[in-house]
């Protein structure tokens, strides 16, 4: 342990602390000393609560006292102010009432003589039970209310023993933080203080009062949102996207059209051509490129496809995602070396990553239809909106993850930026490109049944049936088929890295 | 090689590099003599190599030799370029590499300069021949050259065979001698070498700095070879640079620093390092005229001592010593004798009393 000069020490604590410097030297030292806990009791922050640690700048202490505080606070009030059972005991008058207005009426009947009074009297007697039932309810609520009261003080009480038991330990703390960072929040400044009392001020009677009373103002209960706002702004949307869909309608027919192209080659290979080559041609591609163990897998996973008469339907939907996959490969992988390379393109296009992937993809869906209409290109349009992101940002990952001592020794030999990319960038960062194809080929998968939802046909349109005549049955057996597409496609473009 | 082009490999000429946004203000502020600390205080930015003048000559081994942070694998970076100067110029054979286009920059680095990293620098998916022909490939060499070269530049530093494994097969030692034959591959005449050894245990490090210096002695390369090992850059150094804090603080021969180090620093430096292997006996002689008309002998009495040659080390004197009781009477190259060192010269020589 350094042995400071007292002097130094003290001048130091009088000046962190503001005020109360004689105090806290003492506290100090003596939690110095100490090893281990140091039990001390500091009697102002017990008092004045959040308000000292507001004051003190321990802002995490703050917030949980402060919140633990407001709850305890409300309950007190609920207790105190809070009408507990005044539904109930309004109930019960009610139901006197109706029971007296029976009553009257069933020996009005009986003094009549009619055969209903038996009748009457009975279901006066039953609502006269149970307004005595909802009085009784409302005595129960109102025990409650002693509770209420009890839990809060003694939850108050609690915080408040615990803040005055640890406060000098977190200030020592917030001390050394100071001593070897001077940047770190100290003594008392004036505004800090103002700060905290107005939060604690404001927020505590405002709790008490919303809890408190039943008859409070609807503003305090519901934000007092904007609707018109929303409208008009959802309107502005709605004409910006048909603008959009109207002036560029061409360029949306373009894309469309270069899609369509894909999909026509895939389908053709995968659909029209007869399915003992198409399966031949798997299954030989798969022992190849990965080995008899996925070939057999594969194997089995189409016999599942064919003789479950999902064939034809399993094939429209692998032409679909497997364009969508290509696409999302041809135009991510490049864009995720770029990334990968210049942060700051980085740093720009991770927000639009993060929204392709977190937007639900029934919102983009909407604008999709709106610009490419209903069938296959719009569907794989959506596809690619949720698929592209995770090829991008792995395969970032993976470029910016190559050593660069492998990189300047490459360049020190001369190498030109084309080679470096093609013999040192992508075959070093090959392994988390593959993880990302992976990923996107599963994602575009998952996509299949929504992009259904737009007429794109396929296994996708088979569990959207099933799903609309709840036929369970059907809505499994699909969900396998698609299962297995994923399988085999990934197993095949893996290889044989596993 | 060609012999027309001048015996200056290697010129760096007043070489400054600053790190930092604000390079242009901290390089006038640096050369008017502000410290480093106040450069990075008041610029953020740090000074990597402060005015370096030097020149390496054809075939020699040239050591530049600091602790971590005094910027010398920032300044042989800056021979091929991989950093580009904040000002000052890098001439080799006696053209300015600034003036060159990429192009002619990516020709330079592949056809004259081998470059040896410390950590080695190999691309772990390739095989050792194909790393070892990296250099051959950008150049553009077809299939057969690159095999014939690589094997021959394998056999070079005694891996014949290895050809075919990966380099994550290999030990530390054989993969830095992977790295050297890449570096041998194309047979460049100038080599630069960063902390080539530093990453390897004693016993292999002491085997491949004899390994290297006999490569370089055979091949007659122009090698400039970054060290933080003083007793490395003595072995393996024809001269040595001390570097500190981004400049140059002494430039010689190891003799020269070790028995004439300029300051407090590089005395530090030489304070552990053992004088017997690196003083020679002209330096720690006596002038044999001077010896004659303190002792007044005559000339003949000479012959009697024991005969040694001028650039014997103290080691080889002590040798001498031992088996005689008289005087050593040091020769040059004709047998005239220039120098005496009696018993007491040549312990003060051992404790390093002679300048």
């Amino acid at each position: 342990m350094t042995e400071r000069p007292a002097e130094s020490q003290t001048e130091l604590v009088q000046r962190f602390t503001g005020r109360g410097g004689d105090y806290y030297t003492q506290v100090f030292e003596r939690i110095e000393q100490t090893t281990g806990w140091h039990a001390s009791f500091n009697v102002v922050a017990f008092l004045l609560g959040p308000l000292w640690l507001g004051a003190r700048a321990l802002w995490l202490a703050f917030w949980v006292v402060f919140m633990v505080e407001i709850f305890a606070v409300v309950l007190v009030g609920i207790g105190i102010f809070g009408d507990l059972g005044s539904d109930d005991i309004a109930r019960a008058d009610r139901l006197t009432t109706q029971a007296a207005q029976r009553m009257e009426a069933a020996q009005k009947a009986a003094a009549e003589g009619s055969n209903l009074a038996e009748s009457m009297h009975k279901s006066a007697e039953a609502i006269a039970t149970a307004a005595q039932k909802a009085r009784e309810a409302a005595e129960a609520s109102r025990g409650q209310a002693a509770m209420f009261v009890g839990i809060g003080a003694a939850l108050l009480a609690l915080v408040r023993l615990l803040t005055g038991i640890g406060a000098n330990a977190l200030l020592a703390l917030r001390f050394r933080q100071w001593r070897s960072n001077n940047s770190r929040p100290s003594a008392l400044p004036l505004a800090r203080i103002t700060g905290t009392l107005l939060l604690v001020g404001l927020c505590y009677p405002l709790a008490v009062y919303r809890f408190a009373r039943s008859d409070v103002p609807i503003w305090l209960v519901t934000f007092p949102a904007a609707t018109d706002l929303r409208n008009a702004l959802s309107v502005g949307i709605d004409q910006g996207v048909r603008w959009i869909a109207d002036s560029f309608g061409g360029f949306f027919a373009a894309i469309t059209g270069a899609i369509n192209a894909v999909l026509n080659l895939m389908e053709t290979v995968l659909v029209v051509t007869p399915w003992p080559i198409v399966m031949t041609v798997i299954l030989t591609l798969a022992w190849q490129i990965s080995g008899r163990r996925v070939a057999i897998f594969s194997g089995s996973a189409l016999a599942y496809l064919a003789f479950l008469g999902f064939w034809e339907k399993s094939m429209a939907t692998v032409a679909l995602l497997g364009t969508a996959a290509v696409l999302c490969i041809a135009i991510g992988v490049p864009l995720g070396v770029l990334c990968g390379r210049r942060p700051r393109v980085n740093a720009a296009l991770r927000p639009v990553l993060d929204f392709m992937q977190t937007m639900p993809a029934f919102v983009y869906l909407i604008p999709v239809i709106a610009f490419f209409g209903i069938g296959k290109p719009p569907g794989i349009i959506a596809t690619l909106v949720f698929g592209m992101p995770p090829v991008i940002r792995l395969t970032a990952l993976g470029i910016a993850g190559v050593p660069p001592a492998i990189r300047e020794a490459a360049l020190a030999y001369g190498a030109t930026p084309r080679f470096l990319l093609l013999k040192v960038d992508l075959p070093l960062a090959l392994p988390s490109i593959m993880t990302g194809i992976n990923q996107t080929l599963l994602m575009c998968l998952s996509m299949v049944v929504i992009a259904s939802l737009i007429g794109a046909k396929g296994l996708g349109e088979e569990v959207l049936s099933a799903l609309q005549y709840a036929a369970v049955g059907q809505g499994i057996l699909a969900g396998i088929a698609i299962l297995m597409c994923a399988m085999v496609l990934d197993r095949i473009v893996q290889g044989q890295q596993k | 090689m060609d012999t027309a082009q001048p015996d200056d490999v290697i010129v760096l000429e007043d070489v400054w590099k600053i790190f930092g946004k604000r390079e242009a203000e901290a390089l006038s502020a640096a050369r008017a003599g502000i410290p480093k600390p106040e450069i990075l205080s008041r610029f953020d930015c740090v000074v990597g190599v402060a005015g370096v003048n030097l020149t390496v000559r054809r075939r020699e081994i040239f050591c530049v030799m600091g602790l971590s942070g005094s910027g010398k694998s920032t300044l042989v970076r800056h021979v091929n370029r991989l950093l580009e100067p904040t000002a000052g110029r890098v001439i080799i054979n006696g053209a300015d590499i600034m003036q060159k286009s990429n192009a002619d920059l990516r020709r330079l680095r592949a056809r004259d300069i081998g470059m040896v990293f410390q950590n080695f620098g190999l691309i772990p998916h390739r095989t050792v021949r194909e790393n070892v022909a990296l250099p051959l490939e950008i150049q553009g060499a077809s299939l057969n050259q690159r095999y014939s070269l690589a094997e021959a530049a394998l056999a070079r530093v005694a891996l014949s065979g290895w050809g075919n494994r990966l380099p994550s097969e290999l030990s530390g030692g054989m993969q830095q001698r992977v790295g050297l034959a890449r570096a041998l591959a194309a047979d460049p005449p100038i080599l630069l070498l960063d902390e080539p050894f530093s990453a390897l245990d004693p016993l292999i490090r002491r085997q491949l700095q004899d390994e290297f210096i006999q490569l370089s002695r055979d091949m007659g390369k122009t090698t400039m070879f970054i060290t933080h090992d003083l007793d490395e850059a003595i072995r393996v150094g024809t001269r040595i640079a001390i570097m500190k804090d981004g400049a140059i603080v002494q430039v010689g021969t190891a003799e020269e620093i070790v028995a004439n180090p300029m300051d407090d620093y590089v005395a530090d430096f030489v304070a552990n390092i053992s004088r017997l292997h690196v003083v020679h006996a002209h330096r720690i002689m006596e002038n044999a005229d001077k010896w004659r008309a303190r002792h007044g002998a005559r000339h003949g009495d000479l012959t009697d001592f024991a005969p040694a040659r001028a650039d014997m080390t103290i080691s080889d004197l002590i040798d001498i010593a031992a088996k005689t009781d008289a005087p050593i009477a040091v020769h040059d190259g004709d047998g005239t004798t220039i120098g005496i060192i009696d018993k007491a010269r040549l312990l003060d020589g051992i404790k390093g009393d002679i300048r």
